[in-house]
């Protein structure tokens, strides 16, 4: 009987294997196999059958792996999958060696990805030979598997939501000096600017997607709303400038706050009637009213000039001096500009620092008021509607207000970041609006963790910052938010870094721990 | 007589534009009813159809000199069965695991699948509008008439349009026989009604799931075949804005009602037509939207759906 | 069967007044119309077999149901009565201060056992907090916080389960996730508290603990309480007053011991056959 099982394993093992492969095979023919090109005259196709190969190859590979990690075998995969990610890395390393003429690919991409996945079955199984477990955190069910025994990110979540008072002062320290780090130079102060932009933007997401849970995928809206708020009443180029015979624009700091309000009435105008809408509609509800925005910037073109876009926004101004070199007579007549008042050579870079600063202090306003929000009634009922909606009715907490109050403050803080965004552009179009731009500021809230400040900031950092500063990556960059999305929420539906404390203590952290053990 | 033949022609353009809405919502009406979760990506599987049909007429077309009733039903069946692929794949990788959890949970890595394969389309096969001549020319006059300017004005139906209907009804016919008369059928609409029940009785829950997104799957490989056929073209985007309008006619029939799904489709290309030939031609994505928003709101139970009572 | 019901009689001041209450799903009848009286500082039970319409009644009170036909009345010492038919869910919870908790506990699990009793005072501290805008910058909201503490951690003493303040409330075994929801709606400061199914999965001693929670509620809180309970252990030791349903319809109302002999309830629960024995006769076991 024991041989009989044998076999019928070994030939369970080849089942797997084959049905792998040909589910691969069946997936990558059709659009990884065949290469539509465009030809004079028409389209034409190209056969990439190595690629397929590969991928089949890889996928029996990479199952073969499972499989022998799922019967124990662990330091057959943790030897093998070491040897392929040492060659993997090895030949990219050593461009143009020996190994790499064999390799059936050429991606660079895709090799570094291959050698981590190695590498990761390498670790992941010696870590599983030592303790026995017999857990591959590599397919669907491992993963959930695995996310079972979360206890170590949940100690790493905690551990930096603790320490964020100390995290949060050393990067705020290192965002207020990086302007004046030696090797920064424009690029890097311009990555910094948009990186914050998207911190900022992802902190006011956060207050409704994360506190609030309501899942608002038409954010980019109240961006929309508030930039063009902004445009139009500060560009001379503004129809409703012109319209009213106005020749120059209004000042930065009225027009944001205005820009600011402009989209909060947007949000509490859309959000009224259909806050009411169980969570999965009203995430498509908002998404048809990000998209029904934009329709309407593109087609009112009276008010918003359509695809041709609102242009000549004036950066902002510093306590009334221009940081822009004086390029036209006209418009800038009044205005001192901020080099000749200080009595220091003109930079182009002072404007950028200027933008830098704004951003920075705009963002840091978002992350204040978050903090201390959720200590207030309103953000605890925020919290509480998130839980359990009919519980807070019986509680005698209006959920339409309370949903009503997290949207338009979403909204009103998106609607600053739009302003922000009009003023570094110089220009508005309806195409930096899109769904993509939603889904791009709800990637970071999800991977940075629902409710998480820190999170953000690093989610911001990784999606934004890094493809920003290595450009051939920029290609992937989408590829790999919807990727990550789905990991996550496969791996930690609360988002990688999420860990709630308490609003409230009755006993200071240490006793609350001794209270606990008393209790148990 | 100029406006009968323009309502005339709008009706049958609006037709075979819901065709391709109808087969599609089904496919989110399906999923829906079954485990809850609104399949964001199903617009993708459709644009993947719509590749997947331009390929294999390309082999086809190299191969060259096919009679064409067949080629058309080579591209057909390869179509399916390769997008099913993806769709069984999407529903075993990513939305497996996450039976059971929150229904945001759910729509969040739904969006982030969307995301991931519009991308993976566009890496492969580049960001540039793939255009295929027509395959299917030829049409027969219905009404010959003058318009106000005193031009001619010629409603035809040509045969593209007509396949279109014939090959919608009959896998609508076909679609409803296996849902309501085979074993399949009843497994699924069981697992829809209780899945722990329908597993306790002996139904592999997890293979009628599979089925039902193979299902969905191979009617949105239709429907990307159809829209290919009908626009001559596509793109990495197009799942997008025809997933959502597809959604719309899913929630405007009542989500979780298969003949539901169909009516909306209908409805749902009907009045963009409609609206952009009598009303609007830009905001006529807006219009769709509106009824969508404007269902859920007032009737989010749609025309055909059940009412869902809140329980406390 | 309604038509030989006696009205209870009581010497306390009517609380809530029920008035031809009916509630139809489509063809389907849950409630006909039922009509009875609460009072003030007593414990006022409905029982009845399972699927009479005892939830749907307190869905009816509490706002989750609009009522198809009936009148709801709540009378307060010195206030005008409220209609209840004709308010929002969280305006009978807020204006009326009806409490109420669920058959299906319903606490915010991700939460800590003091943020849920202080969650429950959130209208009292909204207005403290200026609605938000002072709050955000401190002024004059840590007093009222403070007090709101205090009250909270007077109702997690009274459930004894203030040494766990700071934990998550999903942490707490069953019985004390029971004895919770009814601390916060305590927190709400209702005049009729309306429990459904307080006892349901409770073991004797806990269900003995919770009679003597329910009455320490009514005696030194005064307030008058609504109770859908199955265990007739506690519906028949601690109640003042029962009412009985059954398909949607009142048929029996009086005290303990008249409904615990009225022929028509035991008709109810045992069937048409007259069979000597008599409801709750488990509960006079107890005693």
């Amino acid at each position: 009987m024991a041989v009989d099982r044998a076999l019928v394993r070994r030939r369970g093992i080849l089942i797997e294997l084959g049905a792998t492969a040909l589910v691969v095979f069946a997936l990558t023919i059709s659009l990884v196999g065949f290469h539509i090109k465009d030809v004079s005259g028409g389209l034409s196709l190209e056969l990439r059958y190595i690629d397929v190969m590969s991928a089949v190859i890889i996928a029996i590979i990479g199952r073969g792996w499972l499989i022998l990690v799922r019967h124990g075998h662990y330091w057959w995969v943790s030897v093998t999958a070491t040897l392929t990610a040492t060659i993997l890395i090895g030949s990219l390393i050593f461009g143009g060696a020996i190994v790499q003429k064999y390799l059936p690919f050429k991606a660079g991409l895709l090799q570094w990805l291959l050698a981590i996945v190695s590498a990761g079955f390498a670790v992941g199984s010696a870590i599983r030979g030592v303790r026995k477990r017999n857990t591959t955190p590599l397919t669907a069910e491992g993963l959930a598997s695995f996310a079972e025994d979360t206890s170590f990110m949940d100690w790493v979540s905690a551990q930096v939501q603790r320490s964020s008072v100390w995290i949060g002062a050393i990067i705020f320290l290192f965002a207020a000096v990086f302007p004046f780090l030696p090797g920064v130079n424009l690029r890097y102060l311009d990555i910094g600017v948009l990186v914050l932009t998207y911190v900022m933007l992802g902190w006011g997401l956060n207050i409704v997607v994360g506190l609030a849970g309501l899942l608002d995928l038409g954010y980019v809206a109240f961006y929309a709303v508030g930039a063009y708020s902004f445009a139009l009443l500060a560009s001379p180029d503004s129809p409703l400038l012109q319209e009213l015979g106005w020749t120059q624009g209004i000042s930065f700091w009225v027009c944001m706050p205005f820009a600011g309000l402009m989209a909060a009435l947007a949000g509490v105008a859309l959000g009224f009637p259909v806050l009411r809408l169980r969570g999965d509609y009203l995430a498509i509800v908002t998404l048809g009213f990000g998209e029904m925005i934009r329709v309407t910037l593109l087609n009112f073109y009276s008010l918003t000039k359509g695809p041709d876009g609102i242009s000549k926004i004036p950066p902002p101004s510093l306590l009334g001096y221009s940081t822009e070199a004086r390029m036209d007579e006209n418009t800038l007549e009044n205005t001192t500009e901020f080099h000749t008042a200080l009595d220091i050579p003109f930079d182009q870079s002072h404007t950028t620092i200027l933008l830098y600063f704004v951003i920075l202090i705009m963002a840091l306003a978002t992350n204040f008021f978050t903090v201390r929000v959720r200590k207030l009634p309103v953000g605890r009922a925020w919290e509480a509607l998130r839980e359990d909606e009919i519980a807070c009715r019986s509680l005698g907490i209006n959920p339409t207000n309370t949903k009503l109050t997290a949207f338009g403050i979403g909204a009103m803080f998106g609607g600053f970041a739009g302003s922000f965004f009009a003023t570094r552009q110089t220009f508005v179009s309806p195409e930096s609006f899109t769904f993509i731009e939603s889904a791009v500021i709800l990637a970071i809230v999800v991977l940075g963790g629902f409710g998480s400040q820190i999170g953000v900031v690093v989610a911001s950092f990784l999606l934004i910052g890094l493809p920003e500063m290595f450009r051939e990556l920029q290609e992937y960059r989408m590829l790999f938010f919807g990727g990550s999305m789905v990991l996550v929420m496969l791996w930690r539906p609360a988002g990688l870094l999420a860990h709630r404390e308490p609003t409230i203590r009755l006993y200071d952290g240490k006793c609350a721990g001794k209270a606990e053990a008393a209790a148990r | 007589m100029y406006h009968v033949a323009y309502f005339f022609d709008q009706l049958i353009n609006g037709i075979t534009l819901g065709a391709t809405y109808g087969l599609i919502a089904i496919g989110y009406t399906m999923v829906y009813g079954i485990i809850g979760m609104i399949n964001f990506a199903h617009g993708e599987i459709f644009m993947i159809g719509s590749f997947i049909s331009l390929v294999v007429f390309l082999i086809l077309g190299l191969a060259g000199g096919i009679f064409l009733p067949l080629a058309i039903f080579l591209v057909l069946v390869a179509t399916m069965v390769f997008t099913a692929a993806y769709g069984w794949t999407l529903e075993r990788v990513a939305y497996r695991q996450l039976r059971g959890s929150p229904r945001l949970a759910a729509l969040i890595t739904a969006i982030g699948m969307s995301i991931f394969l519009q991308n993976y389309v566009q890496l492969l096969q580049g960001a540039r509008n793939k255009p295929l001549p027509p395959q299917i020319t030829g049409s027969i006059k219905v009404i010959e008439t003058t318009n106000q300017a005193g031009q001619a004005y010629v409603v035809s139906l040509s045969y593209l349009q007509m396949m279109i209907i014939v090959l919608t009804v009959v896998l609508m016919i076909v679609f409803t026989y296996l849902i309501t008369r085979t074993a399949l059928g009843r497994a699924q609409r069981a697992c829809e009604q209780d899945r722990g029940m329908a597993a306790l009785l002996g139904i592999d829950v997890d293979r009628t799931i599979s089925l039902t997104f193979v299902i969905g799957a191979s009617l949105a490989a239709v429907a990307g075949l159809i829209f290919m056929l009908r626009y001559g073209a596509t793109d990495f985007f197009v799942g997008f804005l025809t997933g959502i309008k597809a959604f719309t006619a899913a929630v405007l029939g009542g989500i979780g009602s298969l003949p539901g799904a169909m009516l909306g489709g209908l409805l749902i290309g009907l009045i963009e037509v409609l609206f952009a030939g009598y009303f609007n031609l830009e905001y006529k994505d807006v219009a769709t939207f509106s009824i969508l928003v404007l269902v859920l709101i007032f009737r989010p139970t749609g025309l055909l759906g059940k009412p869902d009572i809140e329980k406390v | 069967m309604t038509d030989q019901v006696i009205p209870y009689r009581t010497d306390n001041a009517p609380l809530l007044t029920v008035e031809h209450l009916t509630m139809r799903f489509g063809g389907l009848v849950a409630i006909d119309d039922l009509s009875f009286q609460a009072s003030d500082e007593e414990i006022t039970a409905i029982i009845g077999p399972n699927g009479a319409g005892k939830t749907t009644v307190f869905n009816c009170l509490t706002g989750f149901y609009k009522p198809s036909v009936g009148r709801l009345t709540l009378e307060r010492e010195g206030r005008p009565p409220a209609c209840l038919e004709r308010m929002e869910g969280f305006r009978i919870a807020r204006d009326a201060q009806v409490a109420r908790t669920f058959q299906n506990i319903r606490l915010f699990p991700k939460m800590t056992l003091l943020e849920n009793v202080v969650v429950a005072q959130h209208n009292k501290l909204m207005k403290a907090s200026g609605y938000t805008v002072r709050g955000l910058f401190g002024l004059g909201y840590g007093k009222e916080e403070k007090k709101a503490v205090d009250m909270a951690c007077y109702w997690l003493e009274q459930i004894n389960l203030v040494d766990r303040a700071d934990d998550y409330s999903d942490s707490l075994p069953y019985g004390d996730q029971r004895r919770l929801e009814i601390a916060r709606a305590m927190c709400t400061e209702p005049v009729l508290l309306c429990l459904d199914e307080p006892a349901a999965g409770l073991n004797p001693r806990e269900s003995s603990e919770l009679n003597d929670l329910l009455t320490f509620l009514k005696d030194e809180h005064r307030i008058g309480i609504l109770l859908i309970e199955h265990d007739m252990s506690v519906v028949m030791k601690i109640s003042d007053h029962i009412i009985v349903l059954d398909y949607g319809k009142k048929i029996s109302d009086g005290d303990p011991d008249f409904v615990r002999n009225d022929p028509s309830v035991i008709r109810a629960y045992l069937g048409e056959e007259d069979r000597p024995a008599v409801v709750g006769d488990d509960g006079g076991r107890h005693d």
